[in-house]
């Protein structure tokens, strides 16, 4: 990058194609771009160790190949991610929790990669991801309890006097849910790379001691590839958390 | 910042978004995730057939063992009938054997004292005829007589 580019630059989001439909500017940007990649590999990387799979029963067909391996891992994760928070019950919820948590972490690692654009840092994506959890957990509680569902905003054992009092912050806990669901991810994000760009600013700035802003960025690409993954953990256990608390109430 | 100044993005982005979310979700859903789970289940399915053939390995193992062991016994029973009912006739054979030679020593004892009182019996007859005879003769030559008819 040149001298003297805000290292906001990198977030900007710039338009391959133009398309105007009904009025909206749908263009397909460098943010749709990195969206095809990522679900293009998510779908490469866990569908095609599988396309193979012989129709034989013998014995070597049980051993899986070193991408089945690697893909079962993913699958194992989320799994015993939701058997351990919602339970027997989360088995319906694994797609949704299984996409979400991939979309989020190869977003996060493919925007790693220099001269990329990383979708989960602008707040419209992960805002909207988060409404999508928000309004699917409230439907589902709804669904599944009805008005009892509102039981939900009362702390049971509580004194009847206190209930004035917490029933209005538990409302604008839950309601603050999608709010810090995607605050949370984006502005990981969007600090992590700010950080990255500013340091490599600091590179070419002092020339050769460059060198010791160059380590640290080597030492903080480490750290950030950790975020990535956490920040895509963190959502999905959130969600699994929220789908919980529809099911279970308290 | 770009992600609020750009907000003429906005709907591209959400677009874009719900696109490639809900394509991710269905391919998932009802490609992907059937297939691994299908793999991992024919997998643990294996596996568990496997532990329950070797249960009833086990048990098929402890039944034989079990089998060879009343055998075993069997056997060593029957041996050690064998064993005393072959003491036992070969020491009734000894027995009859000892039997049988001594009555054969008695009988061939009886026969030689037979054989010796007939042989006794015929010196005797024998000596008795040779007296008979010369006694006639010398008769005869003394008196003239005949030995026809003489009578001792």
């Amino acid at each position: 990058m040149a001298k003297g580019e805000s290292p906001l630059k990198q977030f900007e989001i710039q338009p391959i194609v133009d398309i105007k439909f009904l009025g909206f500017d749908i263009s397909f940007t460098n943010s749709a771009l990195w969206m095809t990649i990522t679900t293009a590999f998510i779908l490469i990387f866990f569908t095609v160790p599988f396309l193979k799979a012989k129709k034989t029963n013998s014995v070597s067909d049980l051993y899986p190949t070193r991408m089945q391996v690697a893909a079962e891992l993913g699958f194992n994760f989320i799994n015993s991610l939701l058997a351990d928070t919602v339970g027997k019950e989360g088995k319906k919820y694994f797609p949704l929790v299984f996409t979400l948590f991939m979309f989020i972490l190869f977003g996060n690692l493919f925007g790693m990669i220099p001269y990329s654009f990383t979708f989960t840092s602008h707040i419209i994506v992960t805002l909207a991801l988060a409404m999508g959890v928000f309004i699917f957990v409230t439907v589902l509680g709804f669904v599944k309890h009805g008005v009892k569902f509102f039981s939900f905003f009362v702390i049971p054992g509580l004194p009847i006097y206190m209930l004035p009092l917490l029933i209005p912050i538990e409302i604008i806990s839950y309601l603050s849910r999608p709010i810090s669901l995607s605050v949370r991810l984006f502005a990981n994000m969007l600090a992590g790379h700010t950080l990255l760009k500013v340091f490599a600013g600091f590179v070419s700035a002092l020339g050769f001691f460059g060198i010791l802003p160059l380590v640290f960025i080597i030492a903080l690409t480490g750290l950030e590839i950790l975020i990535a993954f956490l920040q895509a953990y963190v959502f999905a256990i959130l969600t699994c958390l929220y789908i919980n608390d529809a099911l279970h109430l308290h | 910042m770009p992600q609020l100044e750009q907000v003429e993005f906005f709907i591209s982005q959400l677009f874009w978004l719900g696109v490639f979310f809900v394509v991710l979700f269905s391919v998932l859903t009802y490609i992907t995730l059937p297939k691994i789970r299908a793999f991992l289940n024919k997998r643990d399915d294996f596996v568990k057939s496997h532990i329950s053939k070797q249960d009833d390995l086990i048990k098929k193992a402890e039944s034989i063992i079990e089998n060879y062991e009343t055998k075993l016994n069997e056997a060593k029973n029957e041996a050690s009938k064998i064993i005393s009912d072959a003491k036992d006739k070969a020491m009734q054979d000894s027995e009859s054997l000892i039997k049988s030679a001594e009555e054969k020593i008695q009988q061939e004892i009886k026969m030689t004292e037979e054989r010796v009182t007939k042989e006794k019996d015929l010196a005797i007859s024998d000596l008795k005829n040779q007296l008979k005879d010369s006694a006639t003769n010398f008769i005869s030559k003394v008196t003239k007589i005949e030995k026809g008819n003489i009578k001792i």
